[in-house]
């Protein structure tokens, strides 16, 4: 019950949350906010598929973190939405015409046929066993974080340090030679 | 009740957005946006994986990862763009046309 | 199942046979819906209580600084005053609600909304006491962290959209302190963490004890200066004085602010003083022992000449006011700080975070564990008197 409300509520936050960073177009800052509500849906269902963890670093890490950030750069460029570029050009570039839409269709249902005929054997086997109870996976990521994964673990470490002076390096103001 | 269908299509919807994203808009901040969808749609199916298909948490290492990266991805990205500004005073994407600034 | 406030209802036999009596009477298993009205009741108590508490933060404030600087402070309103919470409230509902013409209406209107959202969001893991914790999550420390930093859009989005240069000043020293803020502050509790070797409330408080030489602050020489620097950031996170540049009245006229009337600007006044009772409450929980009196009270012992289900009961009232009673101390605290302490300048600030409060933190960090992992986690109290019998308790 409780676990259907909490799914279905936050399916609607991620669908209204993404179609809205698709379609507001006249303000990035709102389609900011509206990132941060998919996000939040995410973080929803996160919850519904018992993983309390990701659930928890999702709200750290994108609310506090990226979202943030996305509201600091838009506002550092002045949030600009027009689609023209320097030269005053609108330039959408040309979507196609008949011929490419057909070869572009073909493409689509042979590549879908290969991808459902090797998922069908993969579903096959697949049975929807009763649902492990909701339990703590805290301590197990950590197991298995400094175990299994130790590796990917120190090296996101390593990548983590090179955006952090990459991004400081980067955004640095430099004097104007001219 | 939610099946494992429902997340699928879920994090499908939030791929597809993300990707429409990307190829519809011209400014660099709203590119980066769609690609956090990108990113979160591919956490999401995995988490989704793990609680239906098999119970070992392999997913949620991934998902983890996705997020570290992502974090990563959204800092270099926005410095990257700060520096753009600055340089080009634009944030349109067709006016990178330089690789020296 | 988490420990929550249910778990510790349904194991008195009254509450069993209500369920049992209600069911019956419907016909259909009750059980869920009874503990959705009880947690109804518990998340309203709670949150009248904790706006009752942000009112009354206005009026502390007040006072104190009253006191501090020799003066009365609000006396006309109800006896010492008391009522002038009342008063302002009437009075921010009754403002007129203006929105700037330039402002970014959506923006503007969700600002506070974000702001309150995010504080009550991080009430539902604060250990009152150790019945009545609204759900004591195995992540608890984490999701207040996550969730409270809801606060950092708000103040942002304030400032930003308010379309007022001051307001926009103010909205992005918010978020910059807020986010820089936020690496001391979680290094400091992932300190506390790796000695409890759990992330729930629960976990943390029990393994303190009542005595303050078992709580964690005096666990070892790390974790008091942690304490400290997990306080220092906990005043920059709530944007509290002497880090309340947002704000600074002197050079941003109110900061992220400036342009919030009535009801709207109630909202960031009592966000900002519930999260500093919640970063209060938290490094209670973390440092001073939590809800724990010296002797044991949660399972009623102490009260063995009254019938358990009483003496359970009064065990938690004591333990509520112990919570209350260390968590206002420390209020106290910040509000003597606000009103002592001169203002910071922003590269004041940030060099604080940044060149001292985080490498001090990761320091502290790795001392500790390497302190856990030498003495199997032993405080030092605990090591002195292992040491010798004759040298017991000494520092």
């Amino acid at each position: 019950m409780f676990d259907s409300v909490l799914f279905i509520s936050s399916a609607v936050l991620v669908l209204v949350g993404s179609l809205g960073v698709l379609f507001i177009k006249e303000n990035l800052m709102h389609a900011c906010v509206s990132l941060l509500t998919a996000l939040f849906g995410v973080a929803g269902l996160y919850a519904t598929l018992g993983a309390d963890f990701l659930a928890a670093t999702q709200l750290v890490v994108y609310v506090g973190g990226v979202v943030i950030l996305m509201l600091f750069g838009i506002m550092l460029t002045g949030g600009g939405t027009s689609n023209e570029n320097k030269f005053g050009i609108e330039k959408v570039p040309g979507m196609g015409s008949v011929k490419t839409y057909i070869v572009a269709g073909v493409n689509v249902l042979v590549i879908s046929l290969i991808v459902i005929r090797i998922m069908a054997n993969v579903m096959k086997d697949y049975k929807a066993v009763p649902l492990p109870p909701y339990e703590s996976t805290v301590e197990k990521l950590g197991t298995l974080l400094v175990t299994d994964h130790v590796l990917a673990f120190e090296i996101s470490s390593i990548l983590l340090l090179g955006a952090l002076v990459g991004a400081a390096i980067i955004a640095r103001p430099t004097r104007r030679t001219n | 009740m939610a099946s494992l269908y429902s997340y699928l299509f879920l994090s499908f919807f939030m791929f597809v957005i993300g990707m429409a994203v990307m190829i519809a808009r011209k400014n660099v901040i709203a590119m980066l946006l769609g690609i956090e969808l990108i990113l979160n749609a591919a956490a999401l199916n995995f988490v989704a994986y793990t609680r239906f298909i098999n119970q070992n948490l392999d997913g949620h290492i991934m998902s983890l990862f996705i997020i570290v990266i992502a974090a990563a991805e959204a800092a270099v990205g926005l410095a990257i763009v700060i520096r753009f500004f600055q340089v080009r005073e634009s944030i349109h994407v067709d006016d990178a046309t330089q690789l020296q600034a | 199942m988490n420990e929550s406030l249910i778990s510790y209802l349904s194991q008195f036999e009254g509450h069993q046979a209500f369920v049992k009596m209600a069911s019956e009477m419907a016909g259909t298993d009750l059980t869920s819906t009874i503990s959705f009205m009880i947690y109804l009741a518990a998340v309203l108590a709670v949150v009248g209580v904790m706006a009752t508490i942000g009112g009354l933060g206005t009026y502390a404030e007040r006072k104190i600084s009253a006191d501090l600087q020799a003066r009365q402070g609000p006396n006309r309103v109800g006896p010492f005053g008391l009522l002038q919470m009342l008063a302002d409230g009437v009075k921010m509902i009754l403002k007129e609600d203006i929105i700037p013409r330039d402002a970014d209406k959506f923006m503007f209107v969700i600002a506070p909304l974000l702001c309150i959202v995010g504080v009550f969001g991080s009430l539902a893991v604060v250990p009152f006491s150790s019945g009545f914790i609204l759900t004591d999550l195995n992540v608890g420390v984490f999701y207040l962290l996550g969730i409270s930093s809801l606060v950092g859009v708000g103040i942002f989005i304030g400032g930003y959209s308010s379309n007022s240069k001051w307001s926009m000043l103010g909205g992005m020293r918010g978020a910059s302190q807020i986010i820089s803020y936020e690496i001391p502050v979680t290094l400091s509790i992932i300190m506390i963490v790796l000695i409890a070797g759990g992330m729930s409330f629960g976990t943390l408080i029990s393994g303190q004890g009542g005595f303050p030489h078992q709580w964690y602050l005096f666990h070892n020489p790390f974790t008091f200066i942690g304490f400290f620097v997990y306080f220092i950031g906990a005043l920059a996170e709530t944007n509290r004085a002497p880090f309340d540049l947002p704000e600074a009245e002197s050079e941003l006229v109110s900061g992220y602010h400036t342009e919030y009337t009535g009801m709207r600007f109630a909202f960031f006044a009592l966000a900002e003083y519930i999260e500093v009772f919640v970063v209060c409450g938290v490094a209670v929980a973390l440092f001073l022992g939590g809800y724990k009196v010296p002797f044991d009270l949660g399972n009623g012992e102490a009260f063995s000449a009254l019938p358990p289900i009483i003496g359970k009961n009064i065990g938690q009232f004591l333990q509520l006011g112990s919570f209350f009673t260390k968590t206002l101390a420390l209020y106290y605290v910040v509000i003597w700080i606000r009103w002592t302490l001169p203002r910071l300048r922003v590269d004041q600030l940030m060099t604080l975070c940044w060149k001292y409060l985080t490498p001090i933190a990761l320091f502290n960090l790795l001392m500790v564990a390497v302190w856990v992992y030498a003495f199997e986690g032993q405080s030092m109290f605990e090591l002195f008197s292992s040491m010798g019998s004759g040298s017991s308790g000494g520092h």
